[in-house]
């Protein structure tokens, strides 16, 4: 949890209403995160990979209960992620015990049907008893100052995180970064043109910055 | 013709590599240096990237003096570049140049590639307000904080901990806001390319010896002063 210890890395955001939002964030905040709340995998099922809000303190929770979920005027949760993955290598090994086991008791080697069915059953049987890898990213959303803040390092995943609050929440997650700040600011997007002496675009390359 | 040769033809029409007569397309080959300057190109065009990278270029050059680039909370904040940093660029041999050495970012070296285009896209910042001191990477991108350290907490309880930890986060977020748009203040205003570019670009030169990088503020403070009775 690197909201509580650890590497202080996040990515920033102003949060806007959506045309259709709501504007009492606090209420109902609970509702919005149990629309996308963490399901843990299904092994029964054929999914690799689940995604989910949880609570930040005890990811296997998804009550968010308010004194678990508001700290003074933040609300603070975690995108649960967690996947199943067989080592391949592990798969491999296992495939090539099967063969030799199969050639000493048939005399001969399995053909590609054999093999490809042994396959697919070694596979479900090594997913039996794989153990999830779970990862959970910590989100602060400080709900007065309209800012929102996801701790992760990475890109795909900031990116699926703010979709999912996007889609919870009913509001547009606004990156702060040097585009949407000048937007904001109010600044003509003609007075921020590439300096072409820095940049080292000349003519209507830097006349047409967005080209 | 066997099977295998008719889908394998078959599958060389859909992936397009073959017409309908059976002849190999003409497939528009770019050398790779246009490759890498239309990947370039793209990097720096991608969400007004350019911005970014003038910022961080403009920081490097207002901080080198060791004064407070804006005032927050009724306290300066200075910047001070730290370690290794990344240069991007769209023309040239070069378009990507990593400096690293504890005064890297202010070498001569670093200031002759900026002047030869290139300009900085991520870096490590050292901020500093009062007596309290951040430091954090920053691109110029997506102005993401990366593996920043925080000052000292100084309280002791768990959750206060928490709040103060998440304050400082914070603060170091709204000190990264407003640098940029003081950045853009001038940026925007006509004085950037008429005084502005002009300094940074003797600076990058080393040609500034007499004119430190707040010349600007100081001359026009300078002949305020003279107006006065």
């Amino acid at each position: 949890m690197p909201i509580l210890s650890g590497s202080v890395t996040f990515a920033r955001f102003r949060v806007e209403p959506a045309k259709e939002g709501h504007s009492d964030l606090r209420h109902g905040f609970a509702r919005g995160l149990k629309t996308n709340a963490f399901e843990p995998l299904d092994r029964k099922s054929d999914e690799d990979r689940s995604a989910g809000f949880a609570e930040l303190e005890n990811p296997d929770s998804t009550e968010f209960a308010p004194s678990n979920l508001f700290y003074g005027e933040r609300a603070l949760f975690c995108w649960r992620v967690d996947t199943l993955r067989v080592p391949s290598a592990h798969a491999r090994d296992e495939l090539k015990r099967w063969m030799l086991a199969f050639e000493k008791e048939h005399h001969r080697r399995p053909s590609k049907v054999e093999r490809s069915a042994a396959r697919a059953n070694i596979r479900d049987e090594l997913r039996k008893r794989a153990t999830p890898n779970s990862k959970n990213h910590d989100v602060a959303w400080t709900i007065g100052a309209k800012q929102l803040q996801i701790w992760t390092g990475s890109r795909k995943t900031v990116d699926e995180i703010s979709v999912a609050i996007e889609g919870a929440f009913a509001v547009k997650l606004v990156p702060m970064i040097p585009d949407t700040l000048a937007t904001k600011a109010g600044f003509a997007d003609e007075a921020l043109r590439p300096t072409a002496e820095l940049v080292g675009i000349e003519g209507e390359e830097a006349n047409h910055g967005e080209a | 013709m066997g099977k295998r040769e008719s889908a394998r033809q078959d599958a060389a029409f859909a992936k397009g590599a073959v017409g309908v007569d059976g002849q190999a397309t003409e497939v528009e080959q770019k050398d790779l240096a246009e490759l890498e300057h239309d990947k370039a190109r793209e990097q720096m065009l991608r969400g007004r990237t350019w911005l970014g990278r003038e910022f961080l270029t403009w920081l490097l050059w207002r901080s080198e003096s060791g004064d407070p680039v804006v005032v927050m909370d009724k306290a300066g904040v200075e910047a001070l570049f730290v370690g290794r940093v990344v240069l991007r660029g769209l023309h040239g041999d070069v378009v990507e140049l990593s400096a690293k050495g504890t005064l890297a970012p202010y070498s001569s070296q670093v200031k002759r590639a900026l002047d030869a285009g290139l300009l900085l896209h991520s870096a490590r910042v050292r901020f500093t307000s009062g007596e309290r001191t951040w430091e954090a990477a920053l691109d110029a991108e997506f102005l993401d904080i990366r593996s920043a350290k925080l000052p000292e907490l100084l309280t002791e309880e768990e959750d206060d901990r928490l709040s103060e930890r998440l304050d400082l986060a914070d603060q170091l977020s709204a000190m990264v806001n407003r640098l940029l748009e003081s950045f853009l203040a001038v940026r925007a205003a006509r004085a950037w390319s008429r005084e502005v570019v002009p300094d940074l670009k003797k600076w990058m030169r080393g040609e500034d010896e007499a004119r430190p990088p707040g010349s600007t503020v100081q001359r026009l403070a300078a002949r305020g002063r003279a107006r006065e009775p």
